[in-house]
């Protein structure tokens, strides 16, 4: 019984862990590019969250369709900042940056409060479940683990096949040589920032996807932390290492919840945040650079 | 006993071999030049005397001591001054504070205190006649200056062993021949110090300066000999008649 | 070392304006309340400045050392009740409580960020504050998310007249001891070999490590200090004015916000900054809860942005950029 409660969850860890990986490969995209770490990075993730709650409450429009529309104010904001932002920041120290990103987080989260207020929100797309034994899964969250695949792949083949994702993988490796091989290596970085941007708040969508509730302006928090475990178990730079790293971390989320259940005297949901944050301390200490190190 | 010694070090990144089996001794007070094309190795080797590289193979001893996995921070108190070949200025402490720096941890580190450094500050400062911009920030300083500031800078360290990382590239030939002038002088005043200069190859400012030279090729020692007899040696003609001009 | 009088001329515009603050508060009705705020601030401002400032590092997880503070005196008083005797020593020991588990948290965290460059360690840190209250609030330490509340405690070891006394006067004033002594920590470390290093490392890691430093002590050195006065002003701020301590409220995130706009503002990095810094952003704050309540960080992080992209230096560095060949130089650090 216990075994088949711990595999159920294992593979809600699993599905979770899909969309957890598809988040954080924003956050690793610009790392890579732009040796930028983007500190706001939950917020961003937050109005995603916004857009496909409003996108089903005052307009009916089913989540699917939140995902392009999230995409381009992704993007959109991420051209914005680049340009006004961290483009002007390229040459200061790293605490600028660092602290750039904070504030857009901060502002981010702030002007959607003042738009939204910070109730906590929720939308309801029910659209049934498919039994799978161990465990019964809403499509929404089946739809949202498939969206988050599918969007790893397409990024796949946008590093691999395309121009512009071979300019980027470039510039990963030696922006000097790429700039003297002719790329254009601050159209790269815009286009990376507004890519990364645009892929973390298309996932706060999938999120939603599968956490509909506690939708607040100050819920993108608790995502960075785990962003940042995921990023760093993955490798800092390598979206693809962050998609695994986020299949393990979901993987790693759901059992340790089990298993602190199962403890007396303790209350399992900070617990597991404790402990996640216990593991990226581990995994600083012994190698920040990654521990499935993907190329 | 040596003042540096390396023995067979070799260093390799991933499939490059950069120092390729380098060994090489200094003793007290030379003046040596280490001269070789860009990407003979020469920065490399200097990284790994100064610690920021860890060598595949070999070791690197400073007085006889093994140093080789030493931390770069302990390695100055031993007496390893190190200038850059791109100045690292502390860029918003000023051209006294910044040299300053160097007395307080180098070798005299633990005696000295922070007005005493000021002090010997102001001694090299003097000497690589800088004393007008003494305090401003070493940041507003031109290029020429800030290079003039390093080599204050690790002078005040009171350093053993100077590692000179191309002092002269991107001078005209007149600052050269002042700052020869300028290491000739130093030399004179501290005759235990000796010196690794690293440069290109620029002639002019190896023949007035080293006494000794050490040609590096693609990672490897080519000749390691007096002056003269290096600098007319075929194998060395070949390496640089092989450079297209303007070098 | 000796600190030569002479070189305290720094202090002076400092101390001047905490004294003025007491006074204005002290003595003008229904002032003391915002003068504890500016003070709360300017001490947040240079405790913080002590490690942002001077290494250049962020620590995003910097309250939860005023957490960690905060839950220090609550179980100096609480725990150690049955000494209720020794009665203002208990607050004392609370003091020294919240050092001593200030500094612990600052090794262990310490032991592993530090280490790291910059941004690894932005991320190592991003995680102390949640990692700390939910490990509090998980394993139910201290009473776990119930938090500890030690009114009648306070009441028995001190008198009920002592203990408000502290809640409405002796804590601020408190606040403010701390924030001067913090200010002479930053001039004494400034103009020691301990500003020196760290202003080397801040500058230029790799060349500082050349230079002979010990980059990773001085980190050290610098983090616990900070983390220390942290700690000193949750004992004193939230500890002894409200007494009780609850880790949502107290390990807050938007307690670093406040400090890391206060340090911006001010001039990173300088003496006289976070003091500035405090007082522009306290005084901003209170003004504008009464025009537009709850929105100041929506006002402050675009500032925070345009500072950090226009004035790096913040107010008063750009200050001493001005001063400089006057004889006001000496006084403004």
């Amino acid at each position: 019984m216990i075994f088949e409660q711990l595999a159920g969850n294992l593979l809600q860890g699993l599905v979770l862990g899909a969309i957890y990986g598809m988040a954080t490969m924003g956050l690793s995209l610009i790392f890579g590019v732009l040796k930028v770490v983007n500190v706001g990075h939950g917020a961003f993730i937050m109005v995603g969250a916004f857009v496909t709650m409003w996108l089903f409450n005052a307009l009916g429009i089913i989540p699917i369709f939140a995902i392009p529309a999230a995409l381009i104010i992704g993007l959109a904001l991420g051209f914005i900042f680049y340009y006004t932002i961290m483009r002007k920041l390229i040459k200061a120290p790293e605490l600028a940056t660092l602290l750039a990103t904070f504030a857009m987080g901060v502002l981010l989260e702030e002007t959607i409060k003042l738009i939204f207020g910070s109730e906590f929100r929720g939308y309801n797309w029910a659209v049934g479940k498919i039994d799978l034994g161990i465990t019964v899964l809403p499509f929404s969250k089946l739809y949202a683990c498939l969206g988050s695949v599918a969007i790893a792949v397409l990024l796949y083949l946008w590093f691999n096949k395309t121009r512009a994702g071979t300019a980027m993988r470039s510039v990963v490796e030696d922006s000097e040589g790429a700039r003297v091989c002719g790329v254009n290596v601050d159209g790269v970085y815009a286009l990376s920032f507004a890519l990364g941007i645009g892929l973390t708040v298309t996932s706060g969508v999938l999120l939603t996807m599968f956490i509909p509730v506690g939708i607040n302006p100050y819920m993108g928090g608790p995502y960075t932390l785990k962003a940042f475990v995921i990023a760093v178990l993955g490798g800092l730079a390598s979206p693809y290492g962050a998609f695994f790293g986020g299949l393990v971390f979901g993987l790693i989320e759901n059992g340790s919840y089990t298993l602190f259940a199962l403890l007396p005297n303790v209350e399992p949901f900070a617990l597991t945040r404790f402990f996640s944050f216990a593991i990226l301390l581990l995994i600083l200490l012994i190698r920040p650079t990654g521990l499935l190190r993907t190329k | 006993m040596s003042l540096l010694r390396l023995e067979n070090v070799t260093k390799r990144f991933g499939g490059l071999v950069a120092v390729d089996n380098v060994s090489l001794e200094v003793q007290e007070g030379e003046l040596i030049a280490i001269v070789g094309p860009n990407g003979a190795g020469k920065t490399t080797l200097f990284n790994v005397v100064s610690g920021a590289f860890l060598p595949e193979e070999g070791k690197v001893f400073f007085e006889d001591r093994d140093i080789t996995q030493l931390p770069t921070y302990k390695r100055a108190p031993l007496g390893l001054g190190r200038t850059f070949q791109i100045p690292r200025p502390f860029s918003s402490a000023t051209v006294r504070e910044n040299v300053a720096i160097g007395a307080m941890f180098g070798t005299l580190a633990g005696e000295v205190s922070v007005d005493e450094s000021l002090e010997i500050a102001d001694h090299y400062i003097e000497r690589v006649a800088l004393q007008d911009h003494r305090d401003k920030e070493a940041g507003t300083l031109t290029p020429v200056e800030k290079k003039l500031m390093e080599i204050a800078r690790a002078l005040a360290m009171k350093p053993k062993l100077l590692l000179m990382d191309e002092a002269m590239a991107g001078m005209n030939p007149m600052d050269i021949d002042d700052m020869v002038q300028l290491l000739i002088r130093l030399k004179e005043e501290e005759p235990t110090m000796s010196i690794i200069a690293m440069v290109e190859h620029i002639m002019r400012a190896v023949a007035g300066l080293a006494e000794r030279v050490m040609v590096m090729h693609q990672g490897a020692k080519l000749v390691d000999a007096p002056t003269k007899e290096a600098l007319t040696d075929p194998r060395v003609v070949e390496v640089y008649l092989g450079q297209p001009k303007g070098e | 070392m000796k600190v030569d009088l002479g070189k305290c001329y720094p202090l002076i515009p400092v101390y001047a304006i905490y004294l003025v603050m007491f006074f204005i508060g002290n003595n003008m009705p229904g002032m003391w309340e915002l003068m504890a705020m500016l003070a709360f601030y300017c001490a947040l401002g240079q405790a913080f400045n002590i490690f942002l400032g001077m290494t250049g590092y962020v620590d995003f997880g910097y309250v939860a050392f005023m957490g960690v503070g905060t839950y220090g005196m609550a179980l100096g008083i609480t725990r150690l009740i049955q000494f209720k005797a020794l009665g203002l020593g208990l607050i004392v020991i609370g003091f020294l409580l919240a050092m001593v588990m200030s500094t612990l948290l600052a090794l262990a965290v310490g032991a592993v960020a530090l280490r790291l460059r910059g941004a690894y360690f932005a991320i190592a840190t991003i995680g102390v504050n949640e990692g700390f209250r939910f490990l509090i609030e998980g394993a139910k330490i201290w009473n776990g998310s119930e938090g500890i509340i030690f009114m009648s405690h306070m009441n028995e070891a001190v008198g009920d007249k002592i203990a408000s006394a502290f809640s409405t006067f002796w804590a601020d004033v408190l606040v403010l001891i701390i924030a001067a002594l913090a200010a002479f920590v930053t001039l004494y470390y400034m103009r020691s070999k301990i500003g020196y290093a760290l202003t080397a490392l801040r500058e230029d890691e790799d060349a500082a490590k050349v230079m002979g430093i010990n980059v990773t002590k001085f980190k050290i050195i610098a983090f616990i200090t900070s983390a220390i006065f942290a700690g000193l002003l949750g004992a004193s701020a939230w500890a002894l004015k409200t007494p009780y301590v609850f880790p949502p409220e107290v390990f807050e995130i938007h307690y670093t916000v406040e400090a890391i706009i206060i340090v911006l503002l001010g001039g990173a990095g300088t003496l006289l900054g976070p003091v500035v810094g405090g007082l522009i952003y306290g005084i901003s704050k209170y003004y504008l809860a009464i025009i537009l309540p709850g929105f100041q960080l929506l006002i402050f992080a675009p500032i925070i942005i345009i500072i950090i992209v226009l004035f790096p230096e913040g107010t008063v560095g750009m200050l001493k950029k001005r001063v400089k060949g006057t004889t006001l130089e000496r006084y403004i650090v």
